[in-house]
Order: structure tokens, then sequence, then C-alpha cells
């Protein structure tokens, strides 16, 4: 269960992560693995201690904007869990989660992942036979950053990755942040003072949070993985689906780039912080996982 | 200790930046929102003169003030954090 210093430290990354960062702030998230709100060190010692029953086969979990890896705990029933530890019992996996500063652009804690992911393969108890990776909306964007820094840097671990999941992830970027930069450039081109201020406030949003509206992102989804792509959607009409999509993102933004129409699932009322921790997308994971 | 330490310093830096960009922020909004009034009454032939001269204290007074509440702000901001580092080796 998430601490509240935990969920506001989230919170806080995700709207000022750069400026944390750029001045050196404690507060500014380091990327690491976290497991019951504890930093995981990347040794031997400390992983085989974290991870006494280690498997071959390794769930990365990654987090999205303004959240914490427990933002993917939910209760069902007997308990907390979340998709790592569902897969983990149906497909003697092990789970990882990442924390990271989700504020600081896209494309560095892409690279600082893959720099992550290098070092988790090299240290863990036993040899990683696969790599499944799992993203919610900002967090897939930073798994495809990720794999995209290790193809260029020709990273060993990329050929461990054959399966990455995404849920609720903006590919297509996120419209709600391209009606964010017309507002304030609006804001920012009327001759006050007063809708001047409102405009610098409304920039300094983080990094990270200006990146989600590039509707146009440079890094393509690689050929060498089969990605899964998860959308939500609150309404089953096309319209609604097409606009607001699961509230943040469009089915369209979430879908896009897929291979296949068997590779993508469009979940009817499940919203979009619901993609994160949702039976029904848990399902769809374990029956794409089983074929 | 020195990492439960570094949460509150962190707290501490970025109320200090608060301080430092909000002021930055209050000091632009005022002296341009008194730059309109201030030009009107510049433009009335026998006023313009002391207009310009009150302008230009008003602008000083604001920036003044602006600049004591930064400072004001981060040697605070030091204080607070050497403090804590004094508590630390105590």
């Amino acid at each position: 269960m998430a601490t509240r210093a935990e969920l506001a430290l989230g919170i806080l990354n995700g709207l000022l992560g750069g400026h944390l960062q750029r001045t050196r702030n404690p507060l500014a998230t380091e990327m690491a693995l976290y497991l019951n709100g504890r930093r995981i060190e990347m040794s031997l010692n400390a992983l085989r201690s974290a991870y006494p029953s280690a498997s071959t086969r390794v769930v990365v979990l990654v987090h999205g904007l303004m959240a914490t890896e427990h933002h993917f705990t939910y209760g069902d029933g007997g308990g907390d869990t979340d998709y790592g530890r569902l897969l983990a019992r149906d497909f003697a996996t092990t789970p990882v989660y990442v924390r990271y500063n989700s504020g600081q652009p896209i494309v560095e804690s892409g690279a600082q992942l893959s720099s992550l992911l290098g070092q988790l393969v090299g240290a863990w108890p036993v040899p990683i036979e696969e790599l499944i990776l799992v993203g919610h909306s900002m967090g897939g964007l930073v798994i495809r950053a990720a794999c995209h820094a290790a193809s260029v840097g020709q990273t060993p671990w990329l050929a461990l990755v054959r399966r990455a999941f995404y849920l609720g992830t903006p590919l297509r970027g996120a419209p709600l942040e391209r009606v964010g930069r017309v507002v304030a450039r609006v804001l920012r081109a009327i001759d006050d003072p007063y809708t001047r201020l409102v405009a610098e406030v409304a920039d300094l949003r983080s990094d990270g949070i200006k990146d989600l509206g590039d509707a146009r992102h440079p890094v393509p989804l690689l050929p060498s993985i089969t990605h899964f792509l998860v959308a939500g959607a609150v309404s089953a009409r096309s319209i609604l689906a097409e606009t607001i999509g699961d509230s943040m993102v469009p089915v369209s933004s979430a879908t896009h780039g897929a291979v296949s129409p068997e590779h993508v699932a469009v979940l009817v009322g499940v919203n979009h912080n619901l993609l994160a921790r949702h039976p029904r997308v848990y399902e769809r994971l374990k029956a794409w996982l089983s074929d | 200790m020195a990492e439960r330490l570094a949460p509150w310093q962190g707290v501490v830096m970025l109320v200090r930046d608060v301080v430092e960009h909000g002021s930055r922020a209050v000091e632009k909004l005022q002296v341009e929102t008194a730059r309109l009034p201030f030009a009107l009454l510049e433009a009335v032939p026998g006023v313009g003169e002391p207009a310009r001269l009150v302008h230009a204290a008003h602008d000083v007074i604001i920036s003044t003030t602006h600049r004591g509440i930064r400072f004001a702000g981060r040697v605070l901001a030091s204080a607070v954090v050497a403090a804590q580092n004094d508590d630390h080796l105590d």
C-alpha cells in the first residue's frame, strides 16, 4: 500500500519533475526498482535477497504519469494484488516494479530504463530467458523509448524481449495536452499581464506532460517485438471512443501501430486509470500470454 | 539519517524556488499593471513630469521589495538546511 508521501512524490515528480531534476532537488525520483515501497539496489546480493525465488522470466511493470508502482495495485477480494503478482501466480514469472520521475522527458526516462534493464539482466540471480514489458499510459511510451535506445545502442537485453504490453498508452499523443498547449498559447498572445501570468503558470508543467501531446513520436514500435495494445473506452459509441477514449487517451492513439487486430483489445467501460488495475485487463494479458 | 533528511531539504528547496519564481512573476505583474495608468498620467501636460518620477520610484520600490523577499527566502532556506544538518551531526 502506498504511503501518502509516496503518492505526493509521484504527483510532484509528474508535475515538476524536470525542475526538480534541473535543480538537483532530492525530491526528484531516481529511476530504480521498488518492492513493497523499498528501493532495490542493482547488485546480485540485493536482488537475491529481494527475490529469493527469482524466475528466468521477468515481468517489468512501468507506471504512468504522476504515479508510482502502487498504481497497479487493486483489491481482488482476497487482499491486494496487481498484474505482476497475478502473472507470477499463473505463469511462474517474477514481477519487478520500476519507479521513475515521470516529469522528465520521455526519451530520458527511456534511456534510463534501458540502462536499468541492462543492469538487471547482468545482476539477476538466474539467467533471464524472457523479459516481458508492461507499461501503463506514459509507462508504455517509456518502454517504447527504452527499446529504441537499446536497439540504437545494440544493448543485449533487447533480445530477451519478445512481448510488450501497452495499457492506455498515447502512442499518437494525448489530445488533452494539445488543448493545454493551445490554451497557453492563446493566453500568452493576449496583451494582459494577468492572462500572461496564467500562461506562465501553465507552462510550468513538466517536460513529461508536454511530451504526451506529441502526435508524431519519432520513435517507432520495434518490429522484432510483438506489441499488445489495450485501450479503454468510456462509451461504446465510436465518436466518444475517438474523442474521449478512456477519458485521457482516444482509442485510435492507444491502438496506433498495431500490426494485427488480434493484438488489440478495446475495453468498453474501463477508464484510463482503471487500465492499470482491472480484472478485465488482466484477463486479456493472461489470454495473450497463454497463446 | 541523511536519507531521512533529504526529503525535508527537498521541500525547503522547493519552497525557496516557489518564493523565487512567485516573487519574480508578481513583480513583473505589478510593474506591467502600473505601466498603463502611469503612461496616461505621463501624457497629461503639467502632471507628466511628476508622474514620471512617481512611476520610477514605484518601479524601484517594487523591485527592491521583491529582491528583499527573494533574498530572505534564500537566506531562510539556507538556514533551515544548515540547522537540519547540524541536528543530524549532533
